[in-house]
């Protein structure tokens, strides 16, 4: 009976996991094309790029002057 | 003064902990949990830190987590929107651990470890770069930090001065070397952030002339390379932006083949794309080093990252650049970085005065005499126990020079990838047969993979075209190096293809056992340098706990394990529960 209920309860478990994942993606498809595919668009229109990408510069060095800050910066996570 | 780090959530999760500004532990997750490379929050790497010193958290003054996460995801999501609608695959299966664990440290530092104290985030890179200069012997120094990619930096280099660090310059994301090098450890059908040290090894095999390796010229134009060592991709050859592939098809097109699956056999053809690969990360890395130290005009340099594991460039740093003097950390990689962060906070943050210097890197979880006694008798392992040190030594030369596979576990466990003498496999580099016997005994491993002699330091000069003097980093397997070539028949085993030799060096006041063992083998054999191999089977992580030495000897064909002062046969006790060997994998 025990190994019957844990058998259940197991089943149980992986539907509602199942259940999850399925919702996560639908929602997570939904953001996706909504959110990053309008920004994307909209962005491409106005010649935004968010990544570099151009070649031939005299050099791919850019600045990145990281050096000691104010110690209140490194409670945050950005 | 207690300070933590921490490093998780990408690859080898670690745990270092600092005590007034000296590390007095650190290790890697995946050596507890025997999960390879562990990316999971280090719970049991921080609690053994804790342990360590009898403390708990709540003594513990500052917390340090290894990145900015939010800075991270920030380029996550420009990925997603500079590549749409190619990344909705992605997007689909990297958001979720990013909502549920990546975004939520702090959460998950205060619930888990229930401490309420400061916690800081310092950039990836800068953790990179304090993990190496501030445990190096140098006040001034200039820093290179290489690897596949922090939270946008791949590439950067600067100045270390006393206390202070300065990163002056970067490249970011998606242009990367420790990229490149992966997706062409991908191509070749290896798994990425595991088996680049695979392509290094597989690369003398190929034709290692410029002029003459038909891939060098076509990876060129994968990557546009600068005099001043700055670099920049042509995007359409890769597809690791958008995809959870990285080679694009038009690089199968240029390389002349699909993606190698993960059993086939090496040809030449990938010999000399592994050749190929490591010519032009040599290229880049030359030209960067001799930017840097045209812009820094210091003598001293360090280097972290992932691409600092490098060992066949890094033999060839001080010959090919102006730089005199060379430092690299034993775990340079991600998982090194929670050890930078701690100091960073001390020395820099803080501005305590600075204190430490790594010289070895038994910095993990050590056991005494009476806890393996009592596991060897809680389990009624036969054993034999040494008088002394002395019998120690000789019964282990006797037994190594005997063309035994002994299995070597003293002090504490190493920190970084390598066996250093704490949790190592030694045999007899003389015998040419070694290598097959490892193989079929316990490794497993590919055919094209060498293996790695240890010699003391003062010895080094005699058997090894090393620098001189010999630099540090070589105690912890970074570098390699020719070997003389009158050596080359002696020691066939040790020698790989193109006569070179990843060898450690050890120093006596590092692990005098262990220097004790090479010397004696040396004075009865006339070859003092043993073959020295991760104890391990393929595919798990190196053994960390007596328990785990004994199942890996059991399960394989190690003859003999020196467990502290204990010795161990094999074949005086049955096999039975402790077979590892059904474990093994890639």
């Amino acid at each position: 009976m025990k190994q019957f209920m844990n058998g259940i309860r197991q089943g149980f478990g992986d539907f509602g996991h199942t259940i999850a994942t399925i919702v996560n993606t639908v929602l997570l498809f939904i953001v996706y094309i909504i959110g990053a595919g309008l920004t994307s668009i909209i962005a491409k229109i106005f010649g935004k790029r968010f990544m570099k990408t151009s070649l031939h510069k005299k050099s791919y060095w850019t600045d990145l002057n990281l050096k000691k800050e104010k110690m209140d910066n490194y409670y945050r996570q950005y | 003064m207690y300070i933590l780090g921490i490093g998780c959530y990408y690859h080898d999760a670690s745990a270092t902990l600092l005590k007034d500004g000296v590390v007095v532990a650190a290790a890697e997750e995946e050596r507890f949990t025997r999960k390879k490379h562990d990316v999971r929050f280090p719970i049991n790497a921080i609690m053994y830190c804790l342990k360590s010193q009898n403390i708990t958290v709540d003594d513990l003054d500052y917390v340090g987590f290894y990145e900015k996460p939010f800075l991270k995801f920030e380029r996550v999501l420009y990925q997603h929107l500079e590549y749409f609608p190619l990344s909705l695959k992605t997007f689909l299966s990297s958001i979720p651990s990013w909502i549920n664990q990546k975004l939520r440290v702090m959460r998950r530092i205060r619930k888990t470890l229930k401490y309420k104290g400061d916690v800081l985030f310092i950039q990836h890179h800068m953790a990179h770069a304090a993990s190496t200069f501030l445990a190096s012997p140098y006040k001034k120094a200039a820093i290179v930090t290489v690897d596949g990619v922090g939270e946008w930096t791949t590439t950067s280099y600067g100045v270390g001065d006393g206390n202070n660090i300065h990163l002056m310059k970067h490249i970011a994301f998606p242009h990367s070397i420790g990229l490149l090098y992966s997706t062409i450890t991908a191509y070749l059908g290896f798994s990425v952030n595991n088996s680049e040290y695979k392509v290094m090894g597989l690369a003398a095999y190929g034709i290692m002339d410029r002029k003459k390796n038909p891939y060098y010229k076509k990876l060129l134009k994968v990557i546009d390379i600068k005099e001043d060592g700055s670099f920049r991709f042509d995007l359409r050859y890769f597809i690791f932006q958008h995809a959870d592939r990285m080679p694009s098809k038009k690089l199968c097109k240029l390389l002349g083949g699909p993606i190698s699956s993960r059993d086939s056999e090496m040809t030449q053809r990938h010999k000399n794309i592994s050749a190929a690969v490591q010519l032009i990360t040599e290229d880049i890395l030359t030209n960067v080093l001799k930017h840097v130290h045209k812009v820094t005009k210091l003598d001293n340099i360090v280097i972290a990252g992932g691409v600092a594991l490098n060992s066949v460039y890094n033999g060839k740093i001080l010959r090919n650049t102006p730089f005199k003097n060379i430092w690299i950390q034993p775990n340079a990689s991600d998982g090194g970085t929670s050890m930078g962060v701690p100091l960073y906070i001390y020395n820099t943050l803080l501005g305590k005065k600075r204190k430490y210097h790594l010289k070895d890197a038994y910095l993990g979880p050590s056991f005494t005499t009476k806890q393996i006694k009592k596991f060897l008798d809680s389990n009624k392992i036969k054993y034999s126990t040494f008088k002394n040190d002395k019998e120690l030594v000789h019964k282990t030369v006797e037994l190594v020079s005997g063309d035994n596979v002994i299995g070597w576990f003293q002090y504490g466990m190493e920190w970084g990838p390598r066996a250093l003498g704490a949790r190592s496999i030694l045999a007899n580099p003389c015998n040419p047969k070694a290598k097959e016997l490892l193989n079929t005994k316990v490794k497993h491993r590919e055919k094209f993979r060498p293996f790695a002699p240890v010699v003391c330091e003062d010895d080094a000069l005699k058997y090894f075209d090393c620098d001189l003097p010999v630099p540090e980093p070589t105690d912890y397997m970074l570098m390699v190096y020719p070997i003389h070539k009158k050596w080359h028949k002696k020691i066939p085993s040790v020698t790989h293809v193109d006569g070179s030799g990843r060898l450690q060096t050890i120093r006596r006041n590092q692990n005098h056992l262990y220097y004790d063992v090479i010397k004696t083998f040396g004075k009865k054999t006339g070859i003092p340098i043993l073959i020295n191999t991760s104890f391990n089977i393929r595919g798990e992580p190196i053994v960390c706990t007596p328990y785990d030495a004994y199942k890996c000897m059991m399960g394989t064909g190690i003859d003999y394990l020196v467990i502290d002062k204990f010795l161990v046969k094999r074949e005086d006790n049955p096999r039975d529960m402790w077979d590892s060997e059904k474990y093994a994998k890639d």
